[in-house]
């Protein structure tokens, strides 16, 4: 059959969906009345005394085959409008749709990865606020506030706020006394567990199920002009000059290119260097600027200080500018370099810009840990972290609003209006995204310090989502390096695993395990070290208990892990010759099919 | 007078969503699009719709692959590319975010195959690449820079060493590259 005959028969059986209504039907009418004549044939084979129940038992049968039909076709109509409901209810869906038609699909990942984090926002509000801020407001309200509420609280989250529930000060561990006794220390400890053991599950889940999608398959020949030229092409867009951007851009791509010469290897190790410096550089002025003792802790002296309260806003408002200036310093060192491949520019300049966030990051978890905790003047401690944690967030947020409307819509009116040859500015992922995983890394830090937390963080994203959306459609233009979204898509949740949700846990770890916590509030008051509950609690189980034995003989013993370890290393080994072994299998299949596409040539001849 | 607009029947509606990849305020657009497009002919009620009127929408006016898609999925005897309305409708059910990954590159590969043959040969490729990179001197490829892609993408994508890419290795191809299903999109 040539191939046209079987592009028709192809077509006439199943891609040509529309044109077939009237055959269905008619097969699914037939289909019911021959089944029903089957069974009135077998009825009256078996020729039973019972005519007249048998009679009517066809009879039944008769009215119930004249239902089916229009009741599987009811039953199909109800689950295409059940489908259609539930577009509805997922939130966003609709905006969701418009802006992947109008921008293509590498600016709707930064959408869908904000939908993303407002889910691991959602849950830990619900879970904080169901198990340990409800049986703390119900049971035992330790309201002691020694200022009335002020405006600026809402900045810097002391004075009213500080023996709230909003902090780590405000909850006791009280067993609440009531029918089933809820141990409240057992219930913040086991809370936040939770609550960072399934972020993490969920992580490593979307990790590895992305990198395989993305990574994995795209070894051999795949990675070169053959994917380019038939996979890349987004018909989604439909702007022309979008268009005219794109086919440049790919025409650049296709074009051979040479020239890896010292010059260029020079300038790369400048620009990394400056990098460094720059990042070294602002971990250290935080580093000073946060123990700078007059800075510090002058506020906890006087509450009723204004001034000394505002001046705890220098160092996140310090900490939200150098957020800020130091990638547009990145991104103008990375303009003396010259790049063969766009996709690795995005790359590097990635890679620059989550050391230094995660430098700054590492500095202050330091300064948290090491120097807050042994200084007598501090009250609580864990609340004073907690409300640095979300004095950094709400600068943060408020510099994000700023950040749209100067770098966004003013940049625009510059752009069209001044100086017509700056073009309308450019919807920067890398960046955005960035600062995202920047958010939630703090969001995360702060969960054991402050359990609310969260409710400032879903709010942050939703208005986040509007206001970028408009800024979106107002402002920015696509950006021109569009292609493997899918892949730069996987770096981004690599990227929320690692350094970021790595290091918050790593940070809650170390406060739980060794530091001791403040002697005078929150609900680990008088223990050694937070952990140390888990001591107390196995200890007063019944002897033989199967969670006391489970603790003693198998967490706690090092031979268990040795043997884990063992095991795993055995099984990680095994995959990989079973790795090694398909390759080669591909190989020969592929061997196989050219002697047989060959060996058709040779006998048609 | 104004525009006939005539209501789709609702189980018209229903068929239609059952058999194409579209939700039903999907197939409504489409309708209200389609019939603004007939309104427009001059001539008496004819149910095809001429490629130059397909070729006004916006989604299709500066889509390098315009003239290919008309041609793709139009059923007309005439092979002028006309589309009727369940044309159209097929057209966006391939273009649709439900469509599977097998009818998106089935239909991906009937828009390359510039001559109808059923493979990709070298002169469809080039004409692709042609339509791709833009028609301005500086972006056009020159002959050797052609030549030099085009045994690279042989290389890389036939598996039976045949000097052509048919549907099979095409979708091999296709099947690994997860940007394909999200980029072959096309929504009213």
């Amino acid at each position: 059959m040539s191939a046209r005959a079987r592009f028709q028969a192809i077509r006439s059986l199943h891609m040509n969906r529309v044109n077939s209504v009237k055959l269905s039907k008619t097969i699914l009418a037939a289909d019911c009345r021959q089944q029903v004549s089957q069974v009135k044939s077998e009825m009256q084979f078996l020729n039973t005394d019972l005519s007249l129940s048998s009679f009517t038992f066809l009879k039944v049968l008769h009215d119930i085959s004249g239902l089916i039909s229009p009741l599987f076709q009811s039953f199909r109509r109800f689950r295409a409008s059940l489908a259609s409901a539930r577009q509805h209810l997922i939130i966003w869906q609709g905006t969701l749709k418009e802006i992947g038609g109008r921008f293509g699909t590498s600016v709707l990942s930064y959408f869908l990865f904000l939908k993303w984090l407002l889910k691991f926002n959602l849950f830990s509000l619900i879970v904080n606020f169901c198990f340990i801020t409800i049986p703390q407001i119900v049971h035992a309200p330790n309201i002691s506030s020694i200022t009335g509420f002020r405006g600026l609280e809402l900045l810097t989250g002391v004075g009213y706020f500080n023996q709230t529930v909003l902090f780590y000060g405000g909850y006791n561990g009280e067993v609440i006394v009531s029918k089933p006794a809820y141990n409240m220390q057992l219930a913040y400890f086991f809370t936040v567990a939770a609550y960072l053991v399934l972020c993490g599950v969920s992580l490593i889940y979307s990790m590895s199920r992305s990198f395989q999608k993305n990574f994995v398959l795209e070894t051999g020949p795949v990675s070169g002009g053959a994917w380019r030229l038939l996979c890349s092409w987004d018909f989604s867009v439909v702007n022309a000059k979008a268009i005219q951007y794109n086919k440049n851009n790919l025409a650049i791509q296709l074009k051979v290119h040479t020239c890896s010469c010292l010059l260029h290897l020079s300038l790369h190790l400048l620009a990394w260097l400056l990098s460094l410096g720059l990042a070294l550089g602002s971990g250290a002025g935080i580093y000073f600027l946060g123990t700078d003792p007059e800075l510090a802790f002058s506020f906890n002296h006087d509450p009723s200080d204004l001034g000394a309260e505002a001046s705890t806003l220098l160092l996140p408002v310090v900490v939200s500018l150098i957020n800020l200036i130091v990638p547009l310093l990145y991104s103008l060192i990375s303009k003396i370099e010259s790049y063969s491949n766009p996709r690795t520019k995005i790359y590097i300049s990635i890679v620059r810009n989550v050391i230094l966030k995660m430098s700054i990051l590492g500095i202050l978890c330091f300064y948290w840990l090491n120097f807050v905790p042994n200084n007598i003047s501090v009250g609580c401690w864990e609340s004073f972290v907690g409300q640095s944690v979300y004095r950094l967030l709400i600068i943060d947020f408020i510099f994000c609003l700023l950040g749209i409307f100067f770098g966004e819509f003013l940049r625009n009116v510059i752009g069209t209006m001044c100086i017509q040859s700056l073009g309308v500015p450019e919807f920067d992922i890398a960046r955005n995204v960035l600062d995202l995983i920047y958010a939630q890394t703090l969001a995360w830090i702060g969960i054991y310090f402050s359990p609310l937390l969260p409710v400032m963080q879903v709010l942050k994203l939703f208005i986040i989502f509007y206001m970028k959306k408009i800024s979106l459609s107002m402002n920015c233009q696509p950006p021109k390096h569009t292609g493997r979204a899918a892949q730069i898509q996987t770096v981004f949740i690599a990227l929320l695993f690692f350094p970021s949700f790595v290091g918050a846990l790593s940070m809650v770890a170390f406060t739980v395990w060794s530091l001791k916590p403040s002697g005078q509030c929150g609900p680990f008051q008088g223990l050694d070290t937070p952990f140390h509950i888990i001591f107390n609690w196995t200890d007063s189980l019944p002897e033989n208990h199967w969670v006391g034995w489970i603790f003693e003989n198998i967490l706690r013993s090092e031979l268990f892990y040795y043997l884990i370890s063992l095991i795993v290393l055995v099984i990680t080994y095994f995959l990989w010759q079973i790795t090694q072994g398909r390759k080669q299998l591909i190989k020969t299949l592929r061997e196989g099919i050219v002697n047989v596409s060959a060996e058709i040539v040779r006998t048609s001849l | 007078m104004g525009g006939t607009s005539s209501k789709l029947p609702k189980d018209l509606l229903s068929e239609y969503q059952e058999l194409t990849f579209l939700t039903k305020q999907e197939i409504l657009m489409a309708h209200k699009i389609f019939s603004e497009l007939q309104d427009r002919e001059n001539g008496p009620y004819s149910s095809r719709v001429s490629m130059e009127k397909i070729h006004t929408l916006p989604e299709l006016k500066s889509n390098p692959f315009r003239k290919r898609i008309c041609h793709v999925f139009s059923t007309s005897d005439m092979k002028d590319g006309s589309l009727s309305f369940e044309d159209f409708l097929d057209l966006l059910s391939a273009f649709s975010d439900s469509a599977t990954l097998e009818i998106k590159s089935h239909y991906a590969f009937r828009i390359f195959d510039f001559d109808d043959d059923g493979t990709l040969d070298a002169r469809d490729l080039e004409k692709l690449v042609n339509s791709l990179t833009g028609e301005t001197d500086d972006t056009r490829l020159t002959g050797e820079e052609m030549r030099q892609l085009i045994s690279n993408i042989l290389e890389e994508s036939d598996i039976d060493k045949d000097g052509t890419v048919n549907l099979s290795e095409f979708q091999h191809v296709i099947s690994r590259s997860p940007d394909f299903v999200s980029s072959f999109k096309i929504v009213l």
